[in-house]
């Protein structure tokens, strides 16, 4: 049974916010110019963790909850090559939630992409770590209790030196986001990308995050601690997009 | 002839210290020395005590009882006189009474110089008196040992030791130890050998999560960081640290993570991740007894069938199981190399007694010898990274160059990238096993010490190989009835070797015994010989209080 054609096509649904993200990854990483023989896509798995198969890069696709320990041993062994992490919620934040926390103490200088749909996809629309309060799924059929967890504010607190949120849908801002985040040589780098998935989230859609999603004001400061934390703090009517931390912080390699 | 010293007490009273002052002085008097530890989990208080066990030759094994016990606390005394040979002594750290020698150590550290911290100088001088040694060379080596800190420290050591002697002097020599014949300068723990066998391989990249027995080998590590140029990396857990190790070794660094039974079994699915990746991890298990945390200072061999069958799916692995500090040091070595020659997971398998023995051995090379990691640098624009080819290994390149290097964890095509076509699924499923002939072909055969018609085998793996060897001996006092047949890789098994060595034709089984020795409660190994086809016979002789064997012990339960 040869089936090998199906493999080379994304295994995304139409309107899934991973095409966007992958298109805008390609043209950022040609903006930042970044050298494809010394990059390494990294993921874990899930939907979002199958985007490096779909570009033209190192891959190292390891295990569910894993990508960043992976990135870390990579980016140990070759301190020359650009480490970016291409992986979703329910992998960055939940299965992997542990190594998340530690990454960025540790302030490896990897670049973790987030695709954030706030689902899980791959396995068919249950819960993640960012689901809103009340979500209902096939699992939550009371709807979500658990309080969503907060990667941006979780990573000011660690003080991670480069923090930002984008959306899948603002093309324009993502790859700006995108292009700041590979140009970045400090340290550890978040980039959570609200997305849309349009086959198990009909909460958070494309329409309601656009509506909602909004540049931080130019006026601040993303080395002023306090006023990052406040905005990362934000969600609801509106949802701050932008760079909203920003820290000096030795990464591991410096001494 | 020979004499153990059993120094015991509460952790915090330094029982460490003047065991390895006393195992390096003995070293430097010529003798050969075997020193084991017996601690509990915890920092200060309950009952530990150091075996130091003296020969003028070559010893294997620790005792069962003490020809001196120097008890640095009522508690010891209380619990250990009953463990002391006929005509052994008892050195009590406090008042003499009815056949115990009494030295109170603080006290007099304190009256000589005013502090209460040098009273191992004073207990090390007094067990070198009582064994008639000369105080002398005990004072030569405390002046090379604290040569950095001064003069005051110097002379304030030797003074104590020098009481301490004086002391005892009334009795001195009154234990007949054995005459000093030369032996070798080199003192080192089997965590040191199993380390300086990593960092001489050429191993960049280290990692753990701190968990007692293996603990030991970062530590190793860590301290020689620099000189060999290590990156050691204290992981948030067990599976990061696998997963880093992963990550590093697909790089190009040569990297292992150690742990013991509980830390690996987090570590797993990590060494399937090796396994279909193709990833050339080494991982250092030091057992300890299970299930669950257990008995974490305490030794066990229960884990070979966990290391064995871990990771889910099927793929080829290789297991070695050093018996001797010079066998830690080399099949490290040969880990590394295995792991890089068939880009798969390998595994050291020791234990809490291996790690923390202590004995002079001839010196190892400390020279960085870093392994043949077969990576290819002429890779172009066309690499595929998981080339089918007829031995299943397929050339290997690194992320950096021309050739992009693609790695899955789900089933892949040959370019690396995922695939469900179920013929590609085929295809890579038996390249990854037909790597597993070439480890097979370079198995390690079993070592037979002893007569090789011997009417009873003892068999064993690992850190029982000490014990196994001096029971032989022991045994074949009289009649040279017994060998051992020690496994140093237990895994793959070389079923047709294996078979000739235990049951030779021409030689009627029914006139040869077969025993397992092994510190587990199932005779995994035996288990693991009849899974492949090797029909035994056979009686087993196990422990599995968490203590180790003695080769007397083994002697004992064997003539019974």
């Amino acid at each position: 049974m040869n089936l090998g054609k199906f493999d080379h096509t994304p295994a995304w649904c139409p309107g899934c916010g991973n095409f966007p993200i992958l298109k805008t990854l390609e043209k950022a990483l040609d903006q930042a110019g970044i050298d494809r023989r010394k990059l390494v896509l990294t993921s874990g798995i899930g939907q979002a963790a199958k985007t490096p198969h779909y570009t033209r890069a190192n891959v190292f696709n390891g295990l569910h909850g894993r990508a960043l320990p992976a990135a870390t041993g990579i980016k140990i062994a070759n301190r020359d090559i650009e480490v970016v992490i291409t992986s979703g919620d329910g992998d960055m934040y939940g299965e992997g939630g542990n190594h998340f926390i530690h990454a960025i103490r540790r302030n490896i200088p990897v670049k973790a992409f987030v695709h954030n749909n706030q689902v899980y996809g791959l396995t068919k629309g249950q819960a993640s770590p960012t689901s809103d309060l009340g979500f209902i799924t096939k699992i939550q059929t009371h709807g979500v209790r658990n309080t969503p967890f907060n990667p941006l504010a979780v990573a000011i607190v660690e003080d991670c030196p480069f923090v930002a949120r984008t959306f899948s849908g603002d093309r324009d801002h993502l790859l700006a986001m995108m292009v700041a985040a590979l140009q970045f040589t400090g340290g550890f780098v978040l980039l959570d990308i609200l997305q849309p998935c349009v086959s198990f989230n009909r909460r958070n859609t494309n329409q309601w995050y656009r509506e909602r999603v909004k540049p931080v004001d130019d006026s601040h400061d993303p080395f002023d601690r306090r006023a990052a934390l406040e905005i990362a703090l934000t969600w609801g009517d509106e949802i701050p997009i932008g760079i909203i931390y920003r820290s000096n912080r030795k990464s591991y390699f410096d001494d | 002839m020979d004499i153990t010293i059993r120094i015991a007490g509460e952790a915090g009273q330094g029982l460490q210290t003047t065991g390895d002052l006393l195992v390096r002085v003995f070293t430097r008097l010529g003798l050969h020395v075997f020193s084991t530890q017996s601690y509990l989990s915890r920092i200060r208080g309950g009952l530990n005590w150091c075996d130091i066990r003296i020969e003028d030759k070559e010893l294997f094994s620790g005792r069962e009882q003490a020809d001196l016990l120097v008890a640095l606390n009522k508690d010891a005394l209380d619990e250990l006189r009953d463990q002391v040979t006929e005509g052994g002594m008892i050195l009590f750290n406090g008042s003499a009474e009815s056949g115990i020698l009494g030295v109170d150590f603080s006290a007099i550290a304190k009256e000589l110089v005013g502090s209460a911290v040098m009273a191992n100088s004073v207990a090390a001088g007094a067990i070198i008196e009582l064994l008639g040694y000369d105080i002398e060379e005990l004072c030569r080596f405390l002046e090379v040992t604290f040569k950095k800190k001064g003069d005051e420290i110097i002379q304030n050591n030797v003074k104590c030791a020098r009481q301490g002697a004086a002391m005892v002097s009334s009795q001195a020599g009154h234990i007949a130890a054995p005459k000093p014949t030369g032996s070798p300068e080199c003192v080192c723990t089997g965590g040191e050998a199993l380390g300086l066998g990593a960092a001489t391989a050429g191993v960049s990249f280290a990692t753990a999560y701190p968990m007692t027995p293996g603990t030991a080998v970062l530590t190793y590590l860590a301290g020689v960081s620099d000189e060999y140029g290590i990156t050691v990396e204290q992981a948030e857990d067990e599976i990061a640290a696998v997963n880093m190790v992963c990550g590093a070794v697909y790089a190009g660094a040569v990297a292992m993570t150690t742990t013991s039974g509980g830390g690996f079994a987090l570590m797993t699915e990590g060494v399937s991740l090796a396994g279909m990746m193709e990833l050339p991890i080494v991982i250092h298990i030091a057992q300890r007894p299970g299930p669950a945390t257990g008995l974490p200072t305490r030794t066990a061999q229960q884990d070979l069938k966990m290391v064995l069958y871990a990771g889910h799916g099927e793929f080829p692995r290789a297991i070695y199981t050093p018996g001797t500090l010079r066998q830690a040091y080399d099949l490290m070595r040969r880990a590394f190399e295995t792991a890089h020659k068939y880009q798969s997971p390998v595994f050291i398998l020791s234990d809490e007694f291996l790690v923390d023995i202590q004995k002079n051995i001839e010196p190892l090379d400390k020279i960085r010898r870093p392994i043949v990691q077969y990576i290819v640098e002429e890779a172009g624009p066309d690499y595929q990274r998981y080339t089918v080819t007829p031995d299943g290994i397929s050339p290997r390149a690194v992320p950096g160059g021309e050739a992009l290097v693609i790695c899955d964890s789900d089933e892949h095509s040959e370019s690396g990238h995922i695939t469900e076509d179920l013929a590609a699924r085929i295809r890579q499923q038996d390249k990854r096993m037909a790597k597993g002939k070439g480890i097979l072909a370079e198995v390690i055969p079993p070592e037979v010490y002893g007569p090789a018609e011997a009417t009873h085998l003892l068999v064993c793996w690992g850190s029982t190989y000490g014990p196994c060897r001096e029971a032989v001996d022991r045994l074949n006092s009289g009649e040279p009835n017994f060998a051992m047949v020690h496994f140093s890789q237990v895994w793959p098994i070389d079923v047709e070797k294996v078979k000739k060595i235990l049951t030779p034709q021409g030689l009627d089984s029914s006139l040869r015994k077969i025993t397992f020795v092994e510190g587990n409660v199932t005779a995994q190994m035996a288990s693991v010989l009849r899974e492949q086809g090797i029909h035994l016979d056979c009686d087993t002789l196990l422990r599995y209080d968490g203590m180790p064997f003695s080769g007397e012990e083994i002697a004992r339960r064997i003539e019974k």
